[in-house]
């Protein structure tokens, strides 16, 4: 990275915003300094010492009134109740009754799951994940450079305390008669995706590189998917998957399973909606993998095959540790984006069987169709929270990398 | 020094600026694509003179001419409703000038969708096609025009030939607020040649149903070599379970007239979910899954429709869809369809105790042959409304409009073509069998079409749909909800009633008890 | 002669069982993509009784073809959606990633070359004078009053009160928080927008959309163009600006044209996020805007799904975007994706 790219500064204004070195008047125009005047000199030094906030500010102001300042409202939102008035519509404080109808209240077993009674294998589990993160916690503080209560220890509490409590829901709902509720769903979709995403792109990505004829088709090809718009991705699925008139209907029905249906299993469901959801979004993996192995640098891989590596050791000592930090980062960016999938389970099973397949943003969505708006904004509230907890993990992780790295 | 050039400067920007900005007007109003615009398919010529191409059609009371007014009416996507909206534009802009723009929005975003736009005075639309039992959300807080005088005043709307049951319907608090273009009833269907075949008469109670279900399921019944099913009631979340499950808790619950009631107890406003009717209504409910398509539960009535007239299934739950459907030239039950009031109950519901008790004199008056009918006028019909905050012209062209499609010479014409969606509403459409026949029904078609509409019609003990405020959260949100997950096998039926009856009570609380039953009795007719 | 079949001539070229076994892989790869497209395109020239009649795979030797779906959405009942709202997302989609392209680059490129220290206390006070402002705006006062008072108001107290607090953030934290902005769930955020778009009285046009989809896809953009301007050496800039030439001159002369492969490859990812959006589309539009993932949905009728109809809308919206394909595929090729490439 060039490491002087920021302008010599000089220290200015209320702001302090420091810009780049502005040569003195004389110097700007020599020619035609004689026909200007010193007043619009003066403007126009003005105007170039405003270039810092004006480059900057649109976009500021842009993400400022249509990000932060609705989701600040969205927050008020989400502590009233919406009723229709005379001539127009009233929201109604009621503190944190949404909130609590959701973790506690009639919304429970819709967003958190049902539980079941817990088994032997759950505390097994359980216990595992509890002994990890205490590790962690361990390490953490052991460290001698560590000792005040920093950020950094209330972070990592912070993930602490959410990963276990992730734990238990998870233990508590997956098995034993327990239902996966909207949160446990949506990050069963996001990981269990991103996984699968992520290993064909790379898989495909690896093979695409080579020095085949006619890559470039492929690689034409397989940027589709990616291209359609996800409603229309959904109803394709629900086209394809339809066990009595879908194309794959003689191969279900040669396995025997015509009175069987996908959409009446609530992980048969899922699963539909996660090969759909693989389909569409491989391609984004796929294609910065590709621009990551073909940025890579030629020599270390020519040098290692004059050495005779064998494939997998260029790949497991060369290839991977420089594809590393893109993938984390596309990883990251996939990641946030997947939290909010809705198109999928709207259309191809209306979040059924049951609510088996509904995402958190299909929650809020139907709540936002009740216009219960403030049930609406809470559960949308909680989905922001979660992405940014694993969004924090993910860019503490890259953080570690890089550090390391130098 | 600095700090005060400083301020100098950003006074007079912002002073430039506010100068400016005022200077520059109103903002995206005309940025806008042109809202008076029309599309190009209902392009008004500049009528000077509307040829009357249908006399009866060209309404007094619309006035004359509308020229350049734009109506915007919102309904859902088509083709069934919204293409006859689509269809008769050019031909009423030719009569009048007014331009028709349909916008149509899936159906399960158009509540909200109008809500919102009244709501919170946007005002995009200027007119609805909607569920009518909607407007007893709209009218009391005046979102919705008091269609009473113009109807008053328009004798070409024929208002008296809408059945009384229908008029009744679009009106609230005894002012008409819809018009009714289509009337809605749930029948039953059955294949009359296999359930001959099978020796089987048409169900009258809904054990019968299931079986005559279990019986024919699994036969071939279109002749293609593969087993068929016998009953197809679709059962995918938010689409119409919520209102298949009453035709069928209807007859349990209700047997004293329509003013009984069939959601909520008129004494105290608990709702009617808990005790042993609506369970075996939940049971009966569950069971006509296992003689139909593995993927029912994530079917919309239009897949069972389909189903039922490609000749896959031997009986049905349906709106009066079917009976023009089915003699649609690419129908494969061409003359084989029955249709017959939804089935009955001989066992009721005895309010105090909870349990079901036998038919008799008392606990059934209305009861046919021992059997107690309740049909279920679920949905209501289509019905056309109008922004209230509309300006008064675009309000007349609307309502002209609205008007038009009603009148019996379009509205004769699209009722007996099953591909409207529109159903007969009026007497006269019950009454003149000719018209039918016309359109290609079979005489004994006809008279068993309608005879089954008729019948549900007149009977004493219809059930209407919730009509109180927040219906919508109440069915289509707890309810659909609740019954997703019983027919996904997550919930017992003694969970999904106790569930039912806790969710309902909790939007009873929240949004006032009193206030409630009296909309609710006043709905019913209640004393 | 069987090693020499497992031997590859050099690191990048596979041997020839490699080379069978890629061509295998990524062949069923394409199929897996192409079947779907294939089944897409057949159901759009079937009509209801061949789609519910069971999997008909090969045009006119399992059924026959006809052209009823495409005739009805492109010239019958529905051509008058249709084209009516291929017309608004031709407009919205291409405008808004134009514009989060300038407004993207230009941040980026900032956030690059200059260093901000913007002082906490100077942000809090931006915040509330623009809160306060909308608050007013929210109550009735006519905004450019508002606006005007606000930036005053903001003015005044950060000469005075903002002075206090020395703590700053950096550019980093600045773009971070820009980045971070796609975390929002729209749905968490429709309501107020539409509230705030129905009182500017810009509801159901294109300027609301655009805004929209200019401010969602700003931190893609960001993110992407960031590090690509890294690349580029800065002593050109320097050069420049010795030679006279004013900030926007350099931007606007130099850094734009030594950047555009990857502005273009930016303006096609985002293009194809805004061409696809329905969700805030559907909150945003009601008549006049409607965008054509609307009619997509929509298709969905009491009916039935009319997958014939649907079939042909799929189509007509992903046609452009498979000429965007071919066309980023090139960019890649050329490596210049560096900005994804370089996290």
């Amino acid at each position: 990275m060039n490491l002087k790219r920021k302008w010599n500064t000089n220290a200015h204004g209320p702001m302090q915003i420091r810009l780049g070195h502005v040569p003195s008047d004389e110097a700007m125009n020599p020619e035609s300094q004689e026909g200007e005047s010193s007043r619009l000199r003066t403007v126009l030094a003005s105007v170039e010492r405003l270039a810092a906030p004006i480059f900057l500010l649109p976009a500021v102001l842009a993400l400022l009134f249509l990000s932060v300042f609705p989701l600040i409202a969205s927050l008020y939102a989400s502590l009233t109740r919406f009723k229709i008035a005379k001539g127009g519509f009233s929201l109604a404080f009621v503190g944190l009754d949404n909130y609590k109808k959701l973790f506690l209240g009639s919304e429970r077993t819709h967003f958190l799951g049902s539980f079941a009674p817990s088994t032997a294998a759950t505390w097994i589990v359980f216990g595992l994940v509890v002994i990890t993160l205490t590790i962690f916690l361990a390490r953490y503080l052991s460290n001698a450079r560590v000792r005040r209560a920093g950020s950094g220890l209330i972070g990592r509490i912070l993930l602490v305390l959410g990963l276990g409590t992730l734990a238990w829901v998870f233990t508590h709902t997956l098995w034993n008669g327990g239902r996966l509720g909207t949160v446990t769903v949506t990050i069963v979709y996001v990981f269990v995706g991103i996984f699968f995403q992520y290993i064909l792109g790379l898989m495909l990505a690896m093979l695409t590189v080579q020095n085949l004829p006619g890559r470039r088709f492929f690689r034409v090809v397989f940027l589709l998917p990616m291209m359609i718009t996800p409603v229309g991705v959904a109803y394709m699925f629900r086209m394809l998957t339809d066990t009595s008139k879908g194309p794959f209907t003689p191969i279900w029905q040669a396995m025997g399973l015509t009175d069987f249906s996908w959409v009446n299993n609530a992980w048969g469901a899922r699963t539909a909606i996660l090969i759909a959801d693989i389909w569409q979004w491989t391609p984004f993996m796929f294609i910065v993998l590709v621009a990551a192995l073909e940025s890579q640098p030629v020599e270390p891989l020519e040098a290692a095959t004059v050495d005779g590596a064998n494939h997998w050791q260029i790949f497991r000592y060369i290839t991977w540790p420089a594809i590393l930090p893109v993938s984390m980062t596309l990883i990251l960016i996939r990641l946030i984006e997947a939290f909010k999938i809705i198109d999928l389970p709207n259309v191809m099973t209306n979040g059924g069987p049951g609510t088996a397949t509904q995402s958190l943003t299909y929650h809020a969505f139907i709540n936002w169709r009740a216009l219960d708006v403030g049930g609406s904004a809470a559960v949308a509230y909680m989905l922001l929270f979660l992405v940014t907890f694993f969004s924090m993990i993910f860019v503490n992780l890259i953080r570690q990398q890089t550090v390391e790295k130098l | 020094m600095k700090s005060k050039n400083t301020l100098i400067r950003v006074l007079s920007v912002a002073i430039i600026f506010g100068v400016l900005t005022t200077a520059c007007g109103a903002p995206a109003t005309t940025q806008a694509p042109a809202q008076t615009e029309p599309p190009a398919s209902t392009e008004a010529p500049a009528a000077t003179e509307a040829p009357a191409t249908e006399p009866s059609a060209a309404t007094e009371a619309s006035g004359k001419m509308f020229e350049g007014v734009t109506v915007n009416l919102l309904t859902f996507v088509g083709p069934q409703v919204a293409e006859p909206l689509q269809r008769r534009g050019p031909d009423f802009t030719e009569l009048t000038g007014a331009t028709i723009n349909v916008i149509t929005v899936p159906n399960s975003e158009l509540y909200q969708k109008a809500l919102t736009d009244m709501a919170t005075g946007t005002n995009a639309y200027d007119a609805f096609l909607f569920a009518p039992s909607w407007i007893v959300d709209f009218a009391p807080a005046g979102y919705i025009e008091d269609l009473t005088p113009r109807i008053e005043a328009d004798p070409a709307i024929e208002w008296d030939d809408v059945a009384p049951f229908f008029q009744d319907f679009n009106s609230y608090d005894g002012k008409v607020y819809s018009i009714p273009l289509d009337g809605d009833m749930h029948m039953v269907y059955y294949r009359t040649d296999s359930l001959a075949e099978a020796g089987l008469e048409p169900p009258k109670t809904w054990d019968d149903y299931l079986n005559v279900a279990k019986t024919l399921n699994g036969q071939d019944l279109n002749g293609d070599g593969e087993p068929d099913y016998g009953s197809c009631i679709s059962k995918a979340p938010a689409q119409q379970s919520y209102w298949w499950i009453w035709s069928i808790a209807a007859p349990f619950i209700q047997t004293q007239g329509s003013s009984q009631g069939v959601f909520f107890n008129t004494e105290d406003m608990t709702p009617l979910v808990n005790n042993a009717a609506f369970k075996r209504a939940l049971e009966i409910y569950k069971e006509t899954g296992q003689y139909g398509p593995p993927d029912e539960t994530n079917q919309g009535v239009g897949d069972s429709r389909g189903l039922f007239i490609s000749g896959r299934c031997a009986l049905t739950m349906d709106w009066g869809d079917i009976g023009p459907l089915a003699i649609a030239p690419d129908s494969k039950v061409i003359d084989k369809v029955g249709a017959i009031i939804t089935p009955g109950s001989t066992e009721v519901l005895d309010r105090a105790t909870g349990e079901l008790v036998p038919c008799d004199a008392t606990t059934c008056p209305y009861a046919v042959d021992g059997v107690n009918y309740a049909p279920y006028a679920s949905f209501g019909g289509w019905a056309g409304a109008i922004n209230a905050a509309a300006d008064d012209t675009v309000k007349d062209a609307a309502y002209a409009f609205l008007s038009y499609m009603a009148q019996p010479a379009q509205s004769n014409a699209d009722v007996v073509v099953g591909a409207t969606g529109y159903n007969p509403f009026r007497i006269s459409q019950f009454e003149n069998k000719q018209a039918w026949i016309d359109a290609g029904f079979s005489p004994e078609a006809a008279d068993n079409y309608l005879s089954g509409i008729e019948a549900s019609l007149n009977s004493p003990n219809m059930v209407a749909d919730l009509r109180i405020p927040s219906n919508q959260k109440y069915i289509q949100v707890e309810l659909d909800r609740i019954l997703a997950e019983y027919i996904a096998g997550n919930l017992t039926t003694d969970e999904a009633a106790q569930q039912l009856y806790d969710a309902w009570e909790a939007i009873t609380e929240e949004v006032g008890r009193d206030a409630q039953l009296a909309s609710y009795k006043a709905t019913i007719g209640a004393k | 002669m069987v090693r020499h079949w497992f031997q590859s001539k050099s690191y990048n070229t596979p041997s020839p069982v490699g080379k069978v076994l890629s061509y295998l892989i990524l062949g069923f790869w394409t199929l897996l993509i192409l079947f779907p497209l294939y089944w897409l395109v057949i159901t759009s020239f079937k009509i209801s009784s061949q789609v519910a009649e069971g999997p008909f795979y090969i045009p006119f030797v399992d059924f026959k073809p006809s052209l009823d779906a495409w005739k009805y959405i492109l010239v019958g009942d529905l051509s008058n959606d249709t084209l009516r709202t291929f017309r608004n997302t031709l407009i919205v989609a291409p405008t808004s990633a134009l514009l989060a392209l300038m407004l993207g680059s230009t941040a980026s490129y900032a956030l690059v070359r200059f260093e901000y220290r913007p002082r906490v206390g100077a942000i809090l006070t931006f915040i509330g004078c623009v809160g306060l402002s909308i608050l007013a705006i929210y109550f009735g006062v006519p905004w450019q009053i508002a606006v005007a008072v606000a930036i005053v108001v903001f003015f005044i107290v950060l000469l005075t009160i903002g002075r206090r607090f020395k703590r700053a953030l950096g550019n980093n934290d600045i773009a971070f928080w820009m980045i971070s902005q796609r975390m929002l769930p729209p749905i968490a955020v429709v309501i107020p927008i539409y509230i705030l778009f129905q009182r500017l009285h810009l509801l159901d046009t294109y300027t609301a959309l655009i805004i929209t989809y200019v401010a969602s896809n700003l931190p893609i953009v960001i993110w992407l163009m960031r590090d690509y301007i890294d690349t580029i050496p800065i002593e050109l800039e320097e050069c420049a600006s010795i030679d006279g030439a004013s900030r926007f001159r350099i931007f606007w002369s130099i850094v734009l044209p030594l950047a555009i492969p990857g502005l273009v490859a930016t303006f096609l990812f985002v293009l194809v996020f805004t061409w696809n959006e329905y969700l805030l589309a559907l909150f945003l539009s009601s008549a006049n805007s409607q965008t054509l993932p609307l009619v997509i949905a929509g298709q969905n009728a009491t009916r039935g799904p009319q997958w014939w109809n649907m079939s042909v809308l799929i189509l007509i919206m992903i046609i452009p975007v498979i000429v965007i394909a071919i066309i980023l595929e090139r960019y890649i090729t050329r490596g210049l994706l560096i900005g994804a490439v370089k996290g």
